[in-house]
């Protein structure tokens, strides 16, 4: 257990790549949309603003997660730690780091809301379809996208690590063709229109729901991946 | 009296597409002795120490550090402490970043000693790693090892790039800390005259497989070189094994596998030879040659030449 935390203290020797660059690029965003929705008033703009900002940083963690493992990964094995023990203490770190973040982007939506989207009535953390929910579905839901994204890095990653080039060549030639697969069946079986009327009738609790599904099944192949992987 | 091996390993085999990198090697390492792990570039020398710390697998056998298994065992791990020679560090960490980090995980780490070292090796620990020379990033691997003061230390051709101070200074640190902190050393090198005096044991490595697996004083013991009139060499020579000949004008010097007796030895001064040491390097070289020689056919040599 201590050496775990010990990872994750590892990890955060250098706090600006698990911290300083998501809040960063958080503010950023923000500070952008805010002007151009300014702009836009001044202009004359009627409605209500949307702004997609919000996700920013949720990109970052994708290549925090291919960064906290090929880099960090061959270094934990010279600091003597498991596999394993890097793995949980990686894994935690980020969960607490996405954890904190989500519960910010809760409360941040709720100021949101008090001052009326900004004072521009824009929307940027209360996104409506988000918004409607309760507390818990709202934190979960960024949540479970921003795990779901960094164990995709994470998971191309170990990929990587285990089987080199040859891993990621079969990886994306494999995803390029079911992918291929999947799309000339819809195309030929015509099941484009069902498939549009299916997707635009998932709610924020299934989104979570499933991405969680989707993130531990992507951390349990991981962890067996890289079990075996070699610095 | 049984004493638990720091390392040890049984049938430890491991075959890279084609290349066997280890072939059935049987070793026993007690605690807190000097080895030196020799042999030629792409012998198996870093493929041995990576199954040793658990960090690559071996195909078949076993290979054990104090009893343990190290594979994903913490409690084993925690006593090894391995800087490959090409170790790779978080891209953005510099040298004191990563000292910060080993403090953490080393649990007998030495802050006073890294200071030192790194006082010693002028390393600028500001840095970031990824901008350091060759020289500068060895470094960083030896403070790592050495400020570990891990119960079993492995060094990977440490002095790569290091000047010929900054290696002796490695040298001289590593012996006056061992001597005091006494733990299983395991220094492996192509240098050998550089490392010789320090060693207690060798063990050479080359093809996979292990040549010599001897107690340095033994070793140094086991040949000598005759020195005089080439006729009078030759004379006394006669019946031992050579490893090695030269030859200038009249005068020769061979080397000989051979323990002389006290008798042996006045025989070779009333004969006016000069008897001496051969280097662990002559040793090492010639044991590691006579193996190629025996595995290329001797038609073929002749064609080489």
């Amino acid at each position: 257990m201590n050496r775990i935390i010990k990872v994750a203290r590892m990890q955060l020797i250098n706090k600006w790549t698990f911290i300083g660059i998501p809040l960063l690029i958080l503010v950023a965003s923000f500070a952008f949309t805010l002007a151009i929705w300014l702009l836009v008033r001044r202009a004359g703009g009627d409605g209500v603003l949307y702004g997609g900002g919000a996700q920013a940083p949720m990109w970052y963690f994708l290549a925090l997660g291919i960064q906290a493992l090929t880099l960090t990964f061959p270094f934990s094995m010279a600091m003597s730690v498991s596999r394993r023990t890097f793995y949980l203490g990686t894994l935690g770190l980020f969960a607490l780091c996405a954890l904190a973040l989500s519960v910010f982007y809760y409360l941040m939506g709720l100021v949101e809301v008090a001052t009326g989207g900004w004072w521009v009535d824009g929307q940027f953390f209360a996104l409506q379809w988000i918004a409607d929910n309760n507390w818990f579905v709202q934190i979960m839901f960024y949540f479970v996208l921003m795990v779901l994204l960094f164990m995709v890095g994470f998971l191309i990653a170990t990929i990587y690590m285990r089987w080199r080039s040859t891993g990621m060549l079969v990886f994306f030639i494999g995803l390029g063709l079911v992918l291929l697969g999947i799309i000339a069946l819809f195309t030929f079986g015509n099941f484009w229109p069902t498939f549009w009327s299916w997707a635009l009738s998932w709610t924020a609790a299934g989104v979570t729901l499933w991405g969680a599904v989707a993130a531990v099944a992507m951390a349990g192949s991981s962890y067996l991946t890289l079990r075996r992987a070699t610095a | 009296m049984t004493i638990t091996p720091a390392i040890a390993t049984r049938a430890l085999s491991k075959t890279y597409k084609d290349v066997r990198a280890l072939d059935n090697v049987n070793l026993e390492l007690l605690p807190n002795r000097m080895y030196g792990l020799l042999g030629r570039n792409g012998a198996g020398k870093t493929t041995l120490m990576s199954i040793l710390t658990g960090q690559n697998f071996a195909d078949s056998g076993e290979a054990e550090i104090f009893g343990h298994n190290p594979f994903e065992h913490d409690a084993t791990l925690s006593r090894i402490c391995f800087i490959r020679e090409s170790q790779k560090y978080p891209d953005d960490f510099r040298a004191h970043q990563a000292f910060k980090a080993a403090a953490l995980f080393f649990e007998n780490w030495n802050e006073e000693l890294a200071q030192d070292l790194i006082a010693a090796f002028n390393l600028p620990v500001k840095r970031r790693i990824k901008k350091l020379s060759r020289g500068q990033l060895s470094a960083v691997g030896v403070i790592i090892g050495m400020a570990s003061r891990a119960e079993v230390t492995f060094f990977d051709e440490p002095y790569l790039g290091l000047d010929a101070v900054a290696r002796q200074i490695f040298y001289d640190r590593l012996v006056e800390d061992f001597a005091e902190y006494p733990r299983t050393i395991v220094l492996s090198s192509h240098l050998i005259d550089e490392v010789a005096n320090l060693l207690e044991h060798v063990i050479v490595i080359d093809q996979g497989r292990i040549v010599v697996d001897d107690d340095a004083e033994e070793l140094r013991g086991s040949a000598v070189t005759v020195t005089g009139s080439a006729e009078r060499v030759e004379e006394f020579i006669s019946g031992y094994p050579v490893i090695h000949r030269d030859a200038l004008g009249s005068l020769a010097s061979t080397s000989i596998r051979a323990r002389l007796s006290s008798s042996e030895r006045d025989k070779a001064l009333a004969l006016g030879l000069e008897l001496s040491p051969v280097s662990l390097q002559q040793l090492v070289v010639r044991s590691t040659l006579s193996r190629v020689e025996t595995l290329v056919p001797a038609g073929e040599q002749e064609a080489r030449k």
